[in-house]
């Protein structure tokens, strides 16, 4: 995979955590000895607070944990979860590690790009899909393996990935 | 062997703490806080067990307990449990939390407890979110019911349990790698030593331990190291083991026996794989995830899949990830798919591995699309040789090079086929028309 | 039985000292070097060289380059110096045939991807990687895919003093500590991972701290270079000459780099007592003032006209008028400004010349200026005042003697001197205030000394040409009272003089000194006569030493 995870500086969201992500913050930091500890769970709840992490949110947390923003440039690049711009609805991460590679992953991908006409880390025009590969999620018996979102599909092959597709298409 | 860490998991209800409690569980906590074992009987206990790391190195889990120093100098010590599954080809740990979550959670409270630990925290990797649901919900009712938080049962001992998600970086299984992770850094692993027993998190005597790991310690308390250290293979190769069989085979699954589980009964057996998928023959077999050698057809009979059983082979049992290659897989292929792993998830800190692990992939990348060249075989084994053994700070690079360059030498005739044909020898590309260069 | 009586115990000998020193056994040889120290560091002490990028002595170790890779007996693999905890005992192997391929395999990790732009890189010729591979790379490699390229972070400004070239990053580091551990400022990262890893800063801002031309110094390659620098010269052009930053009273320790007269740059020289490492972007970025010169030649005004003279006969019209208003009005009637930006000797030499002609009027002045830090090993150091050398100058006796008046008195008018030396046209802020020159022309006779004109030397009677800082040899006393000698870069193109020389000159005019005294001489006059100058030890006065841009001084310097 050569897409590299240096830019971080689209437009952001707004910066202040609505109160009840300022909650669960301050309760996040009451469990580490440190406030550098909280910064993966903190960079978690602005994901799950925006649907992303821009240059706003990682300025907002350096300020929180009283970090140097590019200490927290370091950490949210470092870790391939954390979405560094805008993703779709529908985030597609398809496992092509060894187990799923074995099993055929590599169509699968490739059948969802052309279904979608769009290739690795893009977003469909509707802001409905984005495609990712991503390394062994720990579905090997089961595979190929893939995740929508935060909830496996497995396993996955193609009459259920047009099947998904077309299902989750539809949805308004 | 019936199975132990494993029993309960088919079970409706398995997760919640009903469940557990009606099933004995957290009676392990109980009898070590009611007969008052001192942490050191703990340890010793488990020292007995033979009980070694199933997270990938095998190491004599009591014997690691052991290394924190008598006086911390008024340091805390931290447990962290590695729930970083990551090695491919491994999914033992997600069963266990997903399904028995409690197991893992008492398990912790132990170790814990044998380590004097005040705050323990489950690193889980990001993409876990049922996991860490499942667990996180597992603690609440640990503390409800008061085996975690203040005083417990009525205890002098106090514990708190955090579960800390990642967010995508395989590194952090490695455990120094893991605690910068927790620290909230990059993942990239330390320099040794100081080792973590000494000095780990937040700068205080600190002990890594995998979930299985863990999971073995409830079952160690309630049923005595003796039975423990009587399953397995030998005195070195103890207690029951989680296996996790993926790849070209009838059934992959999470199957539990006793340490020295024959490979060819783990595929083959009826009450394991099943058999080869569609009747094809093995043609290699990683016996220990993408970190280990691979091994051929002839090398897995009479291999047992404990620690020493699969040394002797040259591999090693790792995180006990089987994956079963057969005779139509392309080897140059499987080994570019595991080297574009490596180079996906270095840390980059050192120079042999941040630019060996792409320099891996791109050259089996060019065989493999038959653009390779004679002297690319030799090529690989030279690059293979100049990252690992010393030349960096942790074993990710000695991981790295262990598929492509066990392939290279076992494989030897289908790397040089695809060099000289400019194709594959097998599999769906085998017949593709040769690419001109 | 008598039970012969125990002899009385000897009190047990005292404990031997604690070795403050371990044995480290370097290819076989035994060494003692202190317990301190890094191995790489202990190798150095013992005069082995153990090659490596990301150690820095200052900055935290990472172990990440690979480079310094060793056989230590007793461990099967091979291991980094760097990061080999020093004991009693140790034995490190550097010529192994491991070492060696070890060492080469690294070399060609950092080259498979290094672009070989050495013919356009600023770095060529300091470059650590250039000096590594021509000493443990090896000449050929079988790497031919595609190199890693930086597209958008090649060639651009990464602040206003540093331009990057990040294809040419080898990842060690050293600057992201720099800024963290020595600026504390933090601008810089990792970002991403592996193969892809880069540094940067945060949304592209800029590495701005008041060191930032000192994370260029430390990059061993070229990926980080000094904007002022880039493409003026070849570095194996430069010659190097110690000198002393004019840029405050620390007085950090720096090298000129000039080339045919012209100055190209300043480095820091290591001294750890002072600079340590490092260069304040002010006082680096003087360097390019040291080439200003608009005033090449004596003149001498009169009726209103300006004309050129010589040297010679420019003197001789001041040591006339200073004759003339001794005879008229005393000594009583000159004042002698001396100037914090003169070396010691200078503003000595001025203070023997008003002394010789018992006139009591002398004076040194000095602006306060912004303030500036520089950390040294042993914590951080102020300097708040704008010149190099006030201290010295005071302590040269630059102060009005009994009776006299000094700079304030004349420019309020409560003074008014006839005749006004000033040894330094640029003495401080008031040499080009219209109000303070109005005061200081009121005397009938006014001489400077200078290098630029502004409106002192506009206003002077007698303007002298004088040299510059890489011009000349002299001490400037700094802050903590340490007297550091800085060395002549090259010489004045004629007729301009060194103020020493100058001064010499108008001493000789006045039947004083010998025109032949050089400044070690008056170095030496100073020690006899000025209190604590008496005993400077020579490495004081030296100074640091030389370090060139990406690495430091080798033999003995740590």
């Amino acid at each position: 995979m050569s897409h590299t995870r240096y830019r971080v500086q689209e437009a952001g969201a707004p910066r202040p955590f609505p109160p009840e992500a300022m909650a669960r913050i301050e309760k996040i930091l009451k469990r580490y000895p440190t406030k550098q500890a909280a910064l993966l769970p903190v960079l978690w709840v602005a994901q799950e607070t925006w649907g992303w992490v821009s240059k706003e949110s990682a300025e907002e947390v350096a300020r929180l944990l009283g970090l140097p923003v590019s200490h927290v440039d370091g950490v949210l690049t470092f870790y391939t979860m954390y979405n560094l711009r805008p993703v779709g609805k529908h985030l597609l991460q398809f496992c092509t590690s060894i187990s799923c590679h074995l099993a055929g992953a590599g169509r699968l991908v490739a059948r969802c790009e052309k279904r979608l006409g769009i290739g690795l880390e893009e977003t469909t025009a509707d802001g409905k899909f984005t495609l990712l590969e991503v390394e062994c999620i720990a579905g090997c018996d089961r595979a190929p393996s893939m995740m929508i979102n935060d909830a496996y599909h497995e396993p996955m092959d193609e009459k259920k990935l047009d099947d998904l597709l077309d299902r989750l298409g539809r949805e308004s | 062997m019936d199975p132990v860490l494993t029993a309960r998991i088919a079970k409706p209800g398995s997760r919640g703490i009903d469940g557990y409690v009606a099933d004995g569980g957290y009676g392990a906590w109980k009898k070590v806080l009611s007969e008052g074992w001192t942490p050191e009987r703990l340890t010793e206990e488990v020292k007995k067990s033979g009980l070694r790391g199933r997270g990938g190195a095998g190491f004599p889990t009591g014997v690691k307990w052991g290394f924190i120093p008598k006086d911390t100098k008024g340091k805390p010590v931290y447990l962290l449990c590695n729930a970083d599954e990551s090695e491919p080809g491994t999914f033992k740990d997600r069963l266990l939390m997903e399904k028995d979550p409690h197991q893992v959670v008492e398990g912790v409270i132990l170790s814990a407890y044998a380590i004097k630990c005040r705050d323990a925290y489950i690193y889980i990797r990001g993409e876990f979110y049922d996991g860490a649901r499942i667990l996180e919900a597992a603690v609440a009712e640990a503390y409800a019911q008061g085996f975690l938080g203040e005083k417990i049962l009525g205890s002098a001992y106090s514990l708190d349990l955090t579960v800390h998600r990642g967010a995508g970086a395989y590194i952090c299984g490695e455990e120094t790698g893991l605690i910068e992770s927790l620290e909230g850094k990059r993942g990239q692993p330390r320099i040794k030593p100081p080792f973590p027993a000494v000095s780990g998190v937040f700068g205080a005597p600190t002990i890594v331990n995998n979930v299985e790991t863990l999971a073995c310690v409830v079952h160690i308390v309630n049923r005595g190291a003796e039975w423990f250290a009587k399953i397995g293979r030998n005195e070195k190769n103890t207690g029951p083991k989680l296996y996790c069989l993926s790849g070209q085979v009838n059934r992959p699954g999470v199957y539990e026996a006793a340490l020295g589980l024959q490979l060819k009964d783990l595929i083959f057996g009826d009450a394991y794989g099943g058999g080869m998928k569609d009747g094809r023959k093995v043609k290699a077999v990683i016996p220990g995830g993408a970190s280990a050698n691979m091994l051929t057809a002839a090398e897995i009979e009479d291999c047992p899949l404990d620690f020493d059983g699969v040394a002797a082979k040259g591999s090693m049992l790792g995180s006990a990830a089987i994956i079963v290659m057969n005779e139509d897989t392309c080897i140059v292929d499987a080994a570019r798919n595991l080297s574009k792993f490596f180079s996906h998830e270095s840390c980059g800190q050192c120079t042999p591995c941040r630019e060996g692990t792409p320099w891996l992939h791109k050259v089996l990348d060019r065989i493999e699309e038959g653009a390779g060249r004679p002297e690319d075989i030799a090529l690989l084994e030279r690059i293979c040789n100049q990252m690992a053994n010393g030349m960096t700070i942790c074993v990710f690079a000695d991981a790295a090079i262990a598929g492509p360059l066990s392939s290279v030498k076992k494989f030897a005739d289908e790397y040089r086929h695809h060099v000289e044909n400019k194709r594959c020898l097998v599999g769906p590309r085998a017949e593709a028309a040769a690419v001109t260069v | 039985m008598s039970a012969n009586p125990e002899p009385p115990k000897a009190p047990a000998p005292p404990p031997p000292p604690a070795k403050d020193t371990f044995t480290v056994i370097f290819d076989g040889r035994p060494v003692e070097v202190p317990k301190n120290l890094n191995l790489i560091d202990a190798a150095k002490l013992a005069g082995v060289e153990i090659p490596h990028f990301c150690y820095h002595p200052r900055l935290s170790v990472v172990g990440q380059c690979r480079m310094c890779l060793v056989e230590i007996e007793g461990m099967p693999k091979i291991q980094a110096a760097c990061t080999t905890p020093l004991k009693d005992g140790l034995s490190v192997k550097t010529t192994t045939e491991k070492v060696r391929s070890s060492r080469a395999a690294t070399m060609e990790f950092l080259l498979i991807n290094h672009p070989l732009d050495c013919p356009i890189c600023d770095q060529a010729g300091e470059c650590t990687l250039q000096d590594n591979s021509f000493g443990y790379g090896q000449q050929l490699s079988e790497y031919d895919e595609a190199k890693r390229q930086y597209p958008t972070f090649d060639r651009t400004p990464i602040g206003p003093n540093v331009i990057a070239d990040m294809t040419r990053c080898i990842q060690c580091t050293r600057c992201i500590r720099f800024c963290q551990e020595i600026a504390g400022t933090s601008e810089l990262t990792f970002l991403d991972r592996g193969g892809r890893t880069l540094v940067w800063t945060h949304d592209g801002g800029p590495l701005a701290n008041e060191w930032s031309a000192c994370a260029a110094d430390v990059c061993p390659v070229g990926a980080l270079t000094v904007r002022q620098f880039r493409f003026r010269s070849r570095v194996w052009y430069l010659q190097k000459t110690p000198s002393i930053c004019p840029g405050c009273n620390i007085g950090c320790n720096n090298s000129i780099e000039a080339r045919e007269n012209v100055v190209y740059r300043f480095l820091p020289r290591l001294n750890p007592d002072v600079n340590d490492y490092w260069l304040c972007d002010h006082g680096r970025f003087l360097s390019e003032s040291l080439n200003l010169r608009d005033v090449s030649k004596a003149t001498w005004r009169e009726a209103g006209a300006v004309r050129d003279l010589p040297v010679p006969a420019a003197v001789d019209r001041i040591a006339a008028e200073i004759r003339g208003a001794i005879e008229t009005k005393g000594a009583a009637s000159i004042f002698f400004l001396g100037s914090a930006h003169l070396s010691n000797e200078e503003n000595f030499l001025l203070r023997k010349l008003a002394d010789h002609l018992a006139c009591p009027n002398r004076d040194v002045v000095v602006d306060r200026g912004k303030p500036r830090k520089i950390k040294s090993q042993k914590g951080w150091i102020t300097g708040e005042e704008a010149a190099p050398n006030f201290r010295g100058a005071r302590e040269m006796g630059l102060t009005p003697g009994r009776g006299g008046y000094g700079l304030e008195a004349v420019l309020s008018g409560k003074s008014a001197p006839d005749v006004v030396i000033a040894a330094d046209a640029e003495f401080g802020a008031a040499a080009d205030d219209p109000a303070a020159v109005a005061a200081l022309r009121k005397a009938k006779f006014l001489a400077v000394a200078a290098r630029r004109s502004n409106a002192l030397t506009r206003a002077a009677d007698v303007v002298l040409p004088a040299a510059s800082l890489a011009e000349k040899d002299g001490t400037f006393t700094n802050l903590q009272g340490r007297a550091q000698k800085f060395e002549r870069a090259f010489l004045s193109k004629p007729p301009v003089r060194a103020h020493w020389e100058l001064l010499l000159l108008l001493a000789a005019a006045l039947g004083w000194g010998d025109p032949d005294w050089t400044p070690a001489e008056l170095r030496a006059r100073i020690a006899e006569e000025v209190p604590g100058y008496g005993d400077r030890p020579e490495s004081e006065l030296d100074g640091g030493r030389l370090l060139k841009k990406g690495d430091f001084a080798w033999k003995g310097a740590l």
